[in-house]
């Protein structure tokens, strides 16, 4: 393969955040200015969005077999830089609290965003490999980033420990389809299994192990039960990420897998996927009654939201690629925004502030953030108006085209029990606050953290009530993988 | 553009009200007056425009790709809703304006009331299904806001929850159920659908749209069997039920049903669900309506059964049930909101709901009473009122639509029967309230209320007569208008009058009104009135609806008591489990088999040797608890074990570099491990309780069988034909293209070498971390005492910087170790240098230097070892990334790829040919960056020793972070 300069251009974004990446690394080490370091990661995560354009002129674009840049590479690169660029501010925000040192964190978030590009516009599974590693191995360190609590500690010793096993199964599997195929480029898979699925065996179980180490990182049940104690022990801004980013990419390569190597034509696959989404709406939802624990019922929603998303992509076909780019784009920035509101809160407060109890009254002492918890709150729940509605009305719309009945009524099953839950919580935000709820007003005040609540409240509502605009752009973009 | 307006400005003056000052009272009314009116008279100038069939429609390009608009359309049964909304809105806003107390936050029940008549607004006036969905939640939502207004009130707190909660689902049902319709149909615009009737009914999915569909409207209009939370939500200050509960937002359901009747009604299966839940609410309401304590209650239940009522009469597929359908709409709306509001007033006004406190009121609240009598007459069905004439409508269907005798019998008998009950509890509403002995018991002695609270009840009650009187003059062209919209210019037969003879209907009416006041003198005599419902009082739906909360929630916590758990060691367990049953259902299925690769023989030689090193393993896993150094050495065997299989098979290069790997990974974790938690003892009492002795057999059986499992993949995999020769190419290319014969080093350096330069990076980076990591940390306190060994024997080893060598035992090993010292160094760079033609290379020479130096460390002691090595770790580290990166670039300047090798052979004299190549230059970098790092790492650990330990910490103990009992409600 020859190398030239269009591939260079279409490169563009995953190589400025390997440059920023490097830069990142000098600068945290040599300038002893916090606001040094997380400018230059700011400006180098926007500049990544800003190269997307760029790279948009030559698309789709074949960089080696590992990369292959399309629309929807750069679609989903940009949703999870910005989301990487949010999580930055609400770190920048939540450290101030804490008195740690802040470099670090900017390099982890860096090579974690470069990860998740890498998984963006993955066509191969070493890339996919490389970008999961990539991104897991920068978030075993950022889980643990406040290392003197406990928590911290405990959440990313679980998540080491348990996410090795999944890379474990994850590369077994990977090594089973290389046996039989002898490849492990997606397009070539593609060719290749329908002539051999019906007799291979290896096949079905390596992809099987594959699924069950990408359900892993995405916390489809049976696969969630690190969820809720990792992100309840996790940073809070850190818990954002593992929420967004992390889950996000890994659920892009999943859909670009599919894409490339046309596995909706693989009926076990589908099989044993509707199965996780299945039980992880049903499940997720189930838990989250149950919780007291504010990061804890977010834990859980979040596993029954990536069910929801995953039934959208299920659905298959034009209308699952456009729903589930819609659905994770919602996603995505109502998680931002919820996780968000759970940061600035418990900046500088010991243990966090995550107890239900805690937010009783919330309303009455901090009203803009109680504001923005609401909005986030009401657009998970899938509530008319705001991002989270036009996104479950694509998920059910795209399950009815494609008859999937079981699931939609169990979407819609859990959207009922949700809807519970957030009530629940976005109620105690109004009651009077008691004598006993601590003050959350404690916790320090910093600019960048309400930038990023009120740019993910502006996304929420104008993307909820004007869709138009974002679908446009992912009907642009998604299908321009040729 | 009007109709935006109409839709838009309650949601205007919503905002604006939110952000009036909690005490603006007036302003706040005045406000949602004006915009209350505002829209009552944009409705009724577009009154024109409906009149004869038209439609009003505005669109607005919302989501093209969904072939979505935002899409207004009015026609003539819209244009009548949003009269009914609109007027009654501004009626209670003025009945609100003196209702509300002064305490209360006044602009928020104004802001979430527009708001509010914002949303039903949009219901009435949406052209496309989606977007009346849209409409209909936040009608949810807006109620939810509404009663639970007063939420210091745990009563209303749950109320509004339990009322969001069913509407909510109900509306995601309907979602579903519209979304079906849009997917047969092909658009989600009314007119549409309207017209796409046929296509409907014909369509497969009829049936279960249909029910969707009905599971929204029940529950909106609060319909057996979803009819509980409208008797809850009477906790909501009465303004909200006189709005939302009789004339709007229950009305949403039997709006749609109307809405949906040309595109839906007309089969059997319409027939028996929507009638039979309308007659069932319709007995149930009535019933339960009689037995009430509460006044608003009474009215709650009487609003369920007239809504049944309306619900029947939709479900009969009859034209003419539709036109009393509609009629009653505006009937009960009238008369039902006029009574409220004549609740409200006499909660008020004497501070109670409470029948058997009430009593006697007529005397000091005359014109209460008398409006609240004619408003219960009209809907009792009392002549000469407006309630009369749409029941009477009512029966004459119930007697022309039963086709089957059984129905025929049924169907009036249905209708009498309620009509008897609803004349007993109208009457008694008043009679118990206004005209029984005077109560003396009541918190507040009752007076006449201001007239701006009168006023609203008192205009609906006129109107109430008005048509009851004159109904062709009055209403009759708005039915006629709105008729028109949904059946089409042709309407059938129907007179509204007062007299239609002496007919059957009539006859009924009256057997209704004496069957009803005979009925309620009945139980005024046994003195039942205020018993519990008989009967029904067992069947409490919302208790049902609490129990199945309560059973929702305790079947998650036995969930989560089976799906989850903290433990780490539990949750390892679940994911081998479920991956090991996946795998075995994936290669169950279709059979196991091994592939037809000839095998080699076995030598029972080797098979011994794995049968001890399986041994070690599994001893290593037994031991890693209780004790580690075990542990630590049945690993080392497990290791030898593999090195010695890749000497059997012919691989020395391979067991050299596992061997020098087995010794230096042994090493570094021996003079780890004294920094661990103090172990568990093996006879340690806790071991031998059956609980752990049952969870270490499963875990090893789990091992067993995932191991097991894992083998045999991998022995069916290696039985088969290779797909890619990898192997191959290597060994014909590694001498032929790269020049040396040493394969396994060709590969690292050479064919790979991009890939060994990033593990040398990785190695020091590793290196690096692990010295950061360990620099300042303090051993905990209870891991630092002597280890038993030591103890019973202390050993003659002094680490001072200038100590003589060791007395006693001690002495030979460490002058055996500083012998080995020159030696391992001289082996090393031997490896090194002979490394690409033989088995060596520079990452084994590194190992072998490294263990070198380790086992100085282990023997000399620190200081001993540091006052005389002359390694500094971070530049051998610095310097071997130095060297394979100088290895690559060189390539560049022979105008070949980064890492290419280069090579010359020279002839030295003396030393005879020597081949050099720009790869020994390579591996000399991966050499001392090998003993870099492992020296760095030692560094790091054997420092720990040189400190003093961690003062015992002093935690503040936090509360467990996990509280999952359900205790603490919330909500």
């Amino acid at each position: 393969m020859t190398f030239t300069s269009a591939h260079l251009v279409a490169l563009l974004p995953i190589v400025v955040l390997g440059g920023a990446a490097i830069v990142v690394l000098l600068l945290a080490a040599f300038s002893p200015s916090r606001r040094v370091t997380t400018g230059a990661t700011a400006i180098a995560l926007a500049a990544t969005l800003a190269t997307l354009p760029i790279a948009a002129r030559v698309i789709p674009l074949d960089v080696s077999p590992l990369i292959r840049i399309d629309g929807a590479a750069l679609l989903y690169t940009g949703l999870l830089v910005a989301c990487t660029l949010g999580v930055l501010g609400l770190s920048t925000a939540y450290l101030k609290g804490l008195g740690e040192s802040v470099g670090e964190l900017c390099i982890l978030l860096v090579t974690a965003a470069l990860g998740a590009a890498v998984l963006s516009a993955s066509s191969h599974f070493a890339s996919l490999f490389l970008g999961i590693e990539l991104v897991s191995v920068s978030l075993f360190a950022l889980l643990a980033y406040a290392r003197d609590e406990k928590p911290n500690l405990e959440a990313s010793l679980k998540y080491v420990i348990l996410s090795g096993v999944s890379s474990a199964f994850l590369l077994f599997g990977i090594a089973l389809v290389y046996t039989e195929l002898g490849t492990l480029e997606f397009a070539r898979i593609a060719e290749l299994v329908p002539l051999e699925s019906a007799s291979s065996v290896y096949i079905a179980g390596g992809l099987g192990f594959v699924i069950a180490g990408i359900a892993f990182k995405m916390s489809l049940v049976p696969f969630h039960l690190w969820t809720p104690d990792v992100y309840q022990g996790a940073p809070a801004p850190i818990t954002a990420f593992l929420a967004t980013v992390s889950k996000g990419a890994v659920f892009v390569v999943l859909l670009r897998y599919f894409m490339l190597a046309d596995a909706y034509a693989y009926r076990p696959l589908i099989v044993a996927l509707s199965l996780l989404a299945g039980a992880s709406m049903l499940l997720g939802n189930v838990l989250a009654l149950l919780q007291n624990n504010v990061k804890r019922i977010l834990a859980y929603s979040s596993i029954a939201h990536i069910g929801y998303l995953l039934v959208a992509f299920i659905a298959g076909g034009a209308v699952a690629i456009e729903s589930a780019s819609y659905y994770l784009a919602a996603y995505l920035a109502s998680s931002i925004g919820a996780f968000g509101v759970v940061a600035i809160l418990s900046s500088g407060v010991e243990g966090e502030t995550q107890t239900l109890r805690e937010y009783r009254g919330l309303y009455w002492r901090r009203p803009w953030l109680a504001a923005v918890f609401s909005l986030m709150l009401l657009s998970l729940a899938g509530i008319p108006l705001t991002m989270g509605f036009v996104a479950k009305f694509y998920v059910v719309a795209a399950s009815i085209d494609a008859s999937l009945w079981v699931l939609l009524a169990l979407v819609i099953v859990g959207s009922g029990i949700g809807l519970f839950y957030y009530l629940r919580v976005l109620v105690t935000l109004y009651l009077e606050p008691d004598d006993v709820t601590p003050d959350g007003a404690r916790a320090a005040a910093a600019p960048s953290g309400h930038v990023v609540l009120a740019v993910a409240s502006v996304a929420v509502i104008w993307l909820g009530i004007f869709p138009a605009q974002l679908i446009d752009v992912v009907r642009a973009l998604a299908f321009t993988n040729g | 553009m009007l109709l935006t307006l109409i839709a838009a400005l309650p949601f205007v003056g919503s905002i604006a009200a939110a952000f009036l000052p909690a005490g603006a009272r007036n302003a706040a009314a005045w406000l949602a007056g004006v915009v209350a009116v505002a829209c009552l008279a944009l409705v009724a100038l577009l009154y024109p425009g409906v009149q004869a069939g038209g439609v009003e429609t505005f669109r607005f390009e919302w989501l093209p790709q969904f072939g979505l608009d935002l899409y207004f359309r009015m026609d003539g049964f819209a244009w009548l809703f949003a009269l009914l909304v609109s007027l009654m809105g501004a009626l209670v806003v003025l009945y609100a304006r003196y209702y509300m107390s002064p305490e209360d936050p006044v602009p928020r029940f104004f802001a979430f009331l527009l708001a509010f008549m914002g949303a039903m607004l949009g219901v009435v006036l949406s052209g496309n299904l989606i977007q009346i969905v849209v409409f209909w939640e936040l009608t949810s939502f807006t109620s939810f806001m509404l009663i639970a207004y007063w939420y210091h009130l745990p009563d209303a707190r749950r109320a509004a929850r339990m009322s969001v909660t069913v509407t909510v689902a109900g509306g995601l049902c309907l979602l579903m159920g519209v979304l079906m319709i849009g997917e047969i149909v092909g658009s989600y615009d009314l007119d549409d659908v309207l017209v796409a009737g046929d296509v409907l009914r014909a369509h497969p999915w009829y049936g279960a749209l249909l029910i969707l569909i009905a599971l929204g409207v029940l529950t909106k209009s609060a319909q057996f069997p979803f009819h509980f939370w409208l008797p809850q939500a009477m906790t909501a200050p009465t303004p909200v039920s006189a709005y939302l509960h009789s004339a709007t937002m229950v009305k949403a359901g039997v709006f749609l049903l109307a809405r949906l009747w040309p595109a839906l009604a007309g089969t059997n299966l319409w027939f028996w669900i929507i009638a039979s839940a309308g007659a069932a609410s319709l007995l149930v309401g009535a019933f339960s309506a009689t037995f009430q304590r509460d006044t608003k209650g009474v009215l709650a239940y009487s609003t369920i059964s007239h809504l049944g009522l309306i619900t029947m009469l939709l479900g009969m597929n009859s034209e003419l049930a539709l036109v009393a359908a509609v009629f009653h709409m505006m009937n009960h709306a009238t008369f039902k909101a006029s009574l409220f509001m004549a609740a409200g007033i006499v909660q008020h006004e004497t501070g109670t709901r409470d029948m058997k406190r009430l009593g006697g009121l007529a005397r000091s609240m005359p014109i209460t009473a008398a409006v609240a009598t004619v408003a219960a007459a009209a809907m009792a069905g009392v002549p000469l009122l407006n309630g009369f004439l749409s029941k009477e409508m009512f029966f004459a269907e119930a007697i022309v639509v039963g086709r089957s005798l059984g129905m025929s019998i049924t169907l009036p008998t249905i209708a009498l029967l309620a009509g008897v009950f609803s004349v007993a509890y109208s009457l008694r509403f008043v009679h118990q309230v206004f005209f029984t002995e005077p109560s003396h018991d009541l918190p507040k002695p009752g007076h006449e209320p201001t007239r701006g609270m009168i006023v609203p009840g008192a205009l609906l009650v006129v109107a109430c007569l008005l048509v009851g009187v004159l109904p062709a003059v009055t209403v009759g062209p708005v039915l006629e208008t709105a008729m028109m919209s949904i059946l089409g210019p042709e309407l059938p037969e129907y007179r509204l009058a007062i007299w239609h003879g002496f007919t059957l209907p009539l006859v009924m009416s009256f057997i209704a009104l004496a069957g009803g006041i005979t009925f309620y003198v009945l139980l005024l005599a046994r003195g039942a009135v205020m018993s519990p419902t008989p009967i029904l009082s067992r069947l409490n739906a919302a208790r049902m609806f609490d129990v199945a909360n309560v059973v929702v929630v305790r079947g998650a916590a036995k969930l989560s008591h089976l799906f989850f758990t903290r433990r780490l060691q539990s949750q390892l367990l679940a994911i081998v489990g479920i991956a090991l049953v996946a795998g075995v259902a994936a290669f169950g299925s279709t059979g196991w088999s091994a592939g037809e690769n000839p095998l080699t023989p076995i030598d029972p030689l080797f098979t011994l040797l794995w049968v001890v090193g399986a041994a070690c393993a599994v001893g290593a896993a037994q031991q890693a608890k209780f004790h580690r150094l075990a542990a630590l050495i049945m690993l080392g065997g497990a290791g030898l074990v593999t090195c010695l299989t890749f000497a059997w098979f012919s691989a020395p290069d391979l067991a050299l570099t596992q061997i020098a790997v087995e010794v230096v990974t042994v090493v570094l974790l021996l003079l780890g491990l004294r920094w661990l938690p103090r172990r568990i003892a093996f006879d340690d009492p806790r071991r031998k309780t059956p609980r752990a002795r049952g969870r270490r057999a499963r875990d090893f059986l789990l091992a067993v069988a995932a191991g097991c499992g894992t083998a045999a993949l991998a022995f069916a995999v290696l039985t088969r034909p290779q797909v890619s020769d990898l192997p191959g190419y290597f060994l014909r290319n590694s001498l032929e293209v790269a020049g040396g014969r040493n394969v396994v080093n060709v590969i690292l350096v050479d064919f790979r070498s991009f890939d060994t330069l990033g593990e040398i990076t990785v190695v020091a980076i590793v290196a690096l971390i692990v010295y950061a990591l360990l620099r300042r940390f303090r051993p905990a306190p209870e891991s630092i005492d002597v280890p038993k060994a030591q103890r019973a024997d202390p050993a003659p080893l002094t680490t001072a910087v200038d100590a003589p060598l060791p007395r006693g035992y001690m002495r030979l090993p460490a002058v055996l170790v500083r012998l080995i010292g020159p030696m391992a160094g001289l082996v090393s760079v031997y490896f090194l240098l002979r490394g690409h033609q033989a088995p060596g290379g520079g990452f084994v020479g590194g190992l072998v230097m490294a263990s070198a130096v380790i086992v100085q460390y282990m023997v000399g002691g620190t200081m001993w070892v540091e006052s005389r090595l002359r390694i500094h770790p971070q530049v051998w580290i610095a310097l071997g990334m130095i060297g394979a990166g100088t290895a690559g670039i060189a390539a560049w300047f022979a105008g070949k790829p980064f890492l290419s090798a280069l090579a010359a052979d020279l002839h030295l004299p003396l030393i005879g040919d020597v081949h050099l190549s720009t790869v020994l230059l390579f591996d000399l970098g991966v050499y001392m960056l090998v003993i870099g790092a492992v020296v760095l790492m030692l560094v790091a650990l054997a420092h720990q020793s040189l400190r003093s330990p961690r003062r015992v910490p002093v935690e503040p103990s936090r509360e467990s972070a996990e509280e999952t009992d359900e205790a603490e409600a919330v909500v």
